[in-house]
C-alpha cells in the first residue's frame, strides 16, 4: 500500500499482560463454567466429560478464577500506584475510564451518524462503548466474584450469613456469567474486531500500538491533543515485528474462535 | 456310567420281553396250564368279588372291568403275560406283578428318582407302578395327567389349577407348562433338593427359561418383557445365583411363586404392586420394615396406587447394585417421576446439575431423604425434619451450621409467593441482560451499515487520509 508508516503506543506492556490474562481466564471460565449451567444439554455433558468432570472442571474453574483475582488485584494497584506517583485525570479528563459529559453527547451523535443524520463524532482516547466495556468486566468480577466466592466456601460464609444467600449467590452468578460472555461474544467481540472497519480482528490489544493514519481515524481528539502537547513523540514505536503479529493473529483468531464457538451454542441452545 | 448300565439294562430287557413272549404269549399253547382271559374273568368280572382284610376292617375287591382292559395299552396280553403263577381257579394269593419284566428302563429310572426312593414307596399312597398308571385299566404315560400327580401332591396340584399355566392350558394351549414340563419326567423324578433337579434352586431359572427365554412365547401371550431371562441373569438376583451359587439368591419362583404362578395384573399374585413389598420383604425382611414405616410405605398399604413399591425403583428383572452410579442416576429420574417439581429444581442446584452430567458423587435424593425410610419433613423422626437437617447436611459438609442449612436445596426462584428474594434477584438479573443485550445488539446492527460503508470508501480512497463523512 503506502510507504512505512509511523506507528504510536496505544497501551503498554502491563496493559497487554493484564488484557492477556482476562482473555485467559474469562475464556477459561466460560469453557469450565458453561457446562455446569447447561448440564441437561448433550454439549454441556460433553464438554464436562472432555474437561474431566464436574469435579476436576470446578477445580480448572477456581484456578481461573484466581488468575481473575489476580488481574484484578493488579490493576486496582496500578490505578493506586498511578494516584500515589501523583499522576492526575485519572478520575476525570479525556484519560480517565470515568464516564464524562461528553460520552453521553458522543452515545447520541454516533447514533445520529449510524441513522445518516450527522457525522461521525471525533473520539478522544476513550469511546463511550469502550469505557462501557470496562466497567462492565470491572462490575462483573466483582459481581461474579463475589457470588462465586460465596459458592466456594459455603460454610465459611454461612457462619455470618444465612443459607439462602446461597440460593440467589446462584442465580447472580449464573445470570450474570451468561450476560458476561453474552455480551463479550457478541458485543464487545463486534465493536472491536468483527465491524467491517476492523474486521477480522483489531490486533492492537496484542501489539500495542497502532499505525499514525488508524490513529488519526480512530482516536482524532487524542491525536491532535498529544501533538499539541509535543507528546506525540514520546508515544512513537516500531511498527509491530512479525513475531508479534503472528502472535497477534494466532492468539486473536484462537480466542475469537471459542467465544463465537460458546456463544453459537448457548444460542442454539436457547432457540432450543 | 449310569447311561452305560441303562444301555446294558436295556439290551437284557428285550432277552427278557423275547422269553416272556415264548413262555407266555396266548395262543402259543405252549403251556397247557395256563388259564385263557376267559377263565380268569370266570371269577373276576364278579363286581362282588372280595378278598379279605389287607387292612383291619377293610376288603379289597377283586373285580377286573374287561372292558377297560381290553380298551387299555393291554388289551392284547393275557391275564397270566402279569400275573405269572395263576391258576385256574386259584386259592392263594398271586405274587406281585413285577411290571419291570417288561418296563426295565422304566423301573431303573424309577430307582434314580425321588418316586422310587424306598421313603416314597413307604408312604400310603406308594407311588408304585398301578398307582399311577392304573392296573389293569393301564395308562401310558401320555395319557397321564395332573391328577395322577393330585393322588399324592393334592396341594400342589390345587394351586397349579388356579396358576397362569394351567388356564392357559384349560383355554386350549397344549405349551403351557404343567407338572413334568417343570419337574421332569415322573419316573427319574428329582427331587427340588436334588442339586440334579431342574426344579434346584439354582438351576430353576434355566428351567423357567426353556418357554421364558422365548421372544416369540412373550409375544404370543403379550407378556412385556421378552428378555427376562437375560435380564435376570444379568440381574444380581441372578449373577449371585449363577456366579455365586447363593442358594439365599431369589429365582423365579420366590418372587413369581412355583405352583400358583398368577399374572402380576391379579391382586392373588406375588408380584402383584401392592404385593410386591411383601414378597421382597420375605427376603429382605428389614428394609421392608423400614419401608412399611415410611411414606411410600404406608401410602401403599392405604391402597394408594400411585405410591411406588420395590419394583418402581429397583426394577423387578434387571435389579442392580445400589452402589453403581447408572442406577443411582437413574433412580433420580426415577423419583422425579412422581416428584416432578422437585426435580426440576433439583437440577437448578450444583447437586443436580453433577448428577445431570453423570456423576454420582453428590448429594442424590436418598443422600438427603434417605432411601426406604423416606418421611414427610414434619416426621420428627425424618433426616429432612428441622431438627435434624443440620446434621444431614454435614454427612458432606462437615463444617454446617443452622444457617447453612437455611440453604433452600430445592428452591424455585419462579415461584413469587414463596420465594420473592429469589423472584425479583432472577427477574432483575433477567431484565439487566435483556436491557444491555437488546440495546447494545441494536447499536451494532445500525452500526453495522456505516461501518461497512466506511470500510469500502476507505479502501477505494487507498488506506491513507481515509475518508470520514
Amino acid at each position: 500500500m503506502s510507504p512505512p508508516e509511523r506507528y504510536f503506543f496505544r497501551f503498554n506492556l502491563y496493559h497487554r499482560i493484564l488484557h492477556g490474562m482476562v482473555i485467559v481466564s474469562f475464556l477459561g471460565l466460560a469453557v469450565t463454567g458453561l457446562p455446569l449451567k447447561y448440564a441437561q444439554t448433550g454439549w454441556g455433558q460433553w464438554l464436562s466429560h472432555l474437561l474431566g468432570g464436574p469435579f476436576t472442571t470446578g477445580y480448572l474453574h477456581r484456578f481461573f478464577a484466581i488468575v481473575t483475582f489476580l488481574y484484578f488485584g493488579l490493576h486496582l494497584g496500578y490505578v493506586a500506584r498511578l494516584i500515589l506517583a501523583g499522576q492526575r485525570g485519572i478520575f476525570w479528563g479525556p484519560d480517565s475510564m470515568v464516564p464524562q459529559p461528553r460520552d453521553f453527547v458522543q452515545l447520541a451523535q454516533h447514533v445520529r451518524y449510524f441513522l445518516g443524520l450527522g457525522p461521525r463524532p471525533r473520539f478522544d482516547r476513550w469511546a463511550y462503548w469502550e469505557k462501557f466495556v470496562y466497567w462492565a468486566v470491572f462490575w462483573g468480577v466483582a459481581v461474579i466474584g463475589a457470588s462465586g466466592l460465596l459458592l466456594w466456601f459455603p460454610t465459611f460464609f454461612a457462619r455470618s450469613l444465612p443459607g439462602w444467600i446461597f440460593n440467589v449467590a446462584i442465580i447472580i452468578h449464573s445470570d450474570e456469567a451468561l450476560l458476561a460472555v453474552g455480551f463479550i461474544f457478541t458485543i464487545h467481540f463486534f465493536n472491536v474486531h468483527l465491524r467491517p472497519e476492523k474486521f477480522p480482528m483489531d490486533p492492537v490489544i496484542f501489539t500495542g500500538r497502532l499505525d499514525e493514519e488508524e490513529f488519526r481515524r480512530e482516536h482524532p481528539v487524542e491525536y491532535e491533543r498529544v501533538r499539541a502537547e509535543g507528546r506525540l513523540e514520546a508515544l512513537r514505536t516500531d511498527p509491530p515485528p512479525l513475531w508479534l503479529r503472528n502472535f497477534s493473529r494466532v492468539a486473536g483468531f484462537s480466542a475469537l474462535a471459542v467465544g463465537i464457538a460458546l456463544i453459537w451454542l448457548i444460542v442454539a441452545t436457547a432457540l432450543g | 456310567m449310569p447311561r452305560k448300565t441303562a444301555r446294558i439294562a436295556t439290551r437284557s430287557s428285550s432277552g427278557l420281553l423275547l422269553l416272556g413272549a415264548l413262555l407266555f404269549l396266548p395262543g402259543t399253547g405252549w403251556t397247557a396250564d395256563a388259564p385263557t382271559a376267559q377263565e380268569c374273568l370266570a371269577c373276576h368280572a364278579d363286581r362282588d368279588l372280595k378278598r379279605g382284610a389287607p387292612a383291619p376292617g377293610r376288603s379289597e375287591s377283586l373285580f377286573v372291568d374287561d372292558a377297560l382292559r381290553k380298551a387299555s395299552v393291554h388289551g392284547r396280553l393275557e391275564c397270566v403275560a402279569c400275573h405269572k403263577t395263576a391258576t385256574a381257579p386259584h386259592d392263594e394269593r398271586l405274587l406281585p406283578v413285577r411290571c419291570a419284566e417288561c418296563h426295565a428302563k422304566a423301573r431303573i429310572a424309577l430307582t434314580q428318582g425321588v418316586h422310587g426312593s424306598p421313603r416314597a414307596q413307604a408312604r400310603a399312597p406308594a407311588p408304585t407302578c398301578a398307582a399311577c398308571h392304573g392296573s389293569h385299566a393301564v395308562r401310558p404315560a401320555a395319557a397321564l395327567g395332573i391328577e395322577t400327580c393330585a393322588t399324592c401332591h393334592r396341594r400342589q396340584v390345587e394351586l397349579y389349577t388356579e396358576s397362569i399355566h394351567a388356564r392357559s392350558r384349560r383355554r386350549g394351549d397344549s405349551q403351557a407348562a404343567t407338572c413334568r414340563s417343570c419337574h421332569g419326567e415322573a419316573h427319574a423324578l428329582l427331587a427340588k433338593s436334588d442339586a440334579r433337579a431342574p426344579t434346584y434352586h439354582l438351576s430353576l431359572p434355566r428351567t423357567c427359561a426353556q418357554c421364558h427365554a422365548d421372544p416369540e412365547l412373550a409375544k404370543r401371550y403379550n407378556i412385556p418383557v421378552g428378555n427376562v431371562y437375560q435380564l435376570y441373569m444379568d440381574s444380581i438376583h441372578g449373577r449371585a445365583l449363577t456366579r455365586s451359587g447363593l442358594l439365599v439368591a431369589a429365582n423365579c419362583s420366590d418372587c413369581h411363586g412355583a405352583h400358583e404362578i398368577k399374572p402380576r395384573t391379579e391382586a392373588a399374585s406375588r408380584v402383584f404392586r401392592a404385593n410386591v413389598p411383601k414378597t421382597c420383604g420375605t427376603c429382605h425382611a428389614g428394609i421392608l420394615a423400614a419401608y412399611a414405616e415410611s411414606v411410600h410405605g404406608t401410602q401403599v398399604a392405604r391402597g394408594n396406587v400411585g405410591a411406588p413399591v420395590c419394583t418402581d425403583c429397583h426394577s423387578a428383572h434387571q435389579i442392580r447394585r445400589v452402589e453403581a452410579a447408572p442406577w443411582q442416576l437413574e433412580a433420580i429420574r426415577e423419583c422425579g417421576t412422581c416428584h416432578e417439581e422437585s426435580l426440576k429444581t433439583y437440577r437448578d442446584t450444583f447437586h443436580g446439575k453433577v448428577t445431570a452430567l453423570g456423576y454420582a458423587r453428590i448429594a442424590k435424593c436418598s443422600d438427603c431423604h434417605g432411601a426406604h425410610t423416606i418421611l414427610a419433613p414434619s416426621d420428627p423422626r425424618s433426616s429432612v425434619s428441622p431438627g435434624r437437617l443440620v446434621a444431614t447436611c454435614r454427612q458432606c459438609h462437615p463444617q454446617a451450621t443452622a444457617a447453612f442449612a437455611e440453604f433452600h436445596p430445592h428452591a424455585d426462584y419462579r415461584n413469587k409467593a414463596r420465594f420473592p428474594k429469589l423472584y425479583y434477584t432472577y427477574l432483575f438479573m433477567t431484565g439487566l441482560l435483556v436491557a444491555v443485550l437488546s440495546s447494545f445488539g441494536l447499536h451494532a446492527l445500525l452500526w453495522l451499515p456505516r461501518s461497512l460503508i466506511a470500510r469500502l470508501r476507505r479502501g477505494r480512497a487507498g488506506g491513507e487520509g481515509g475518508s470520514e463523512p
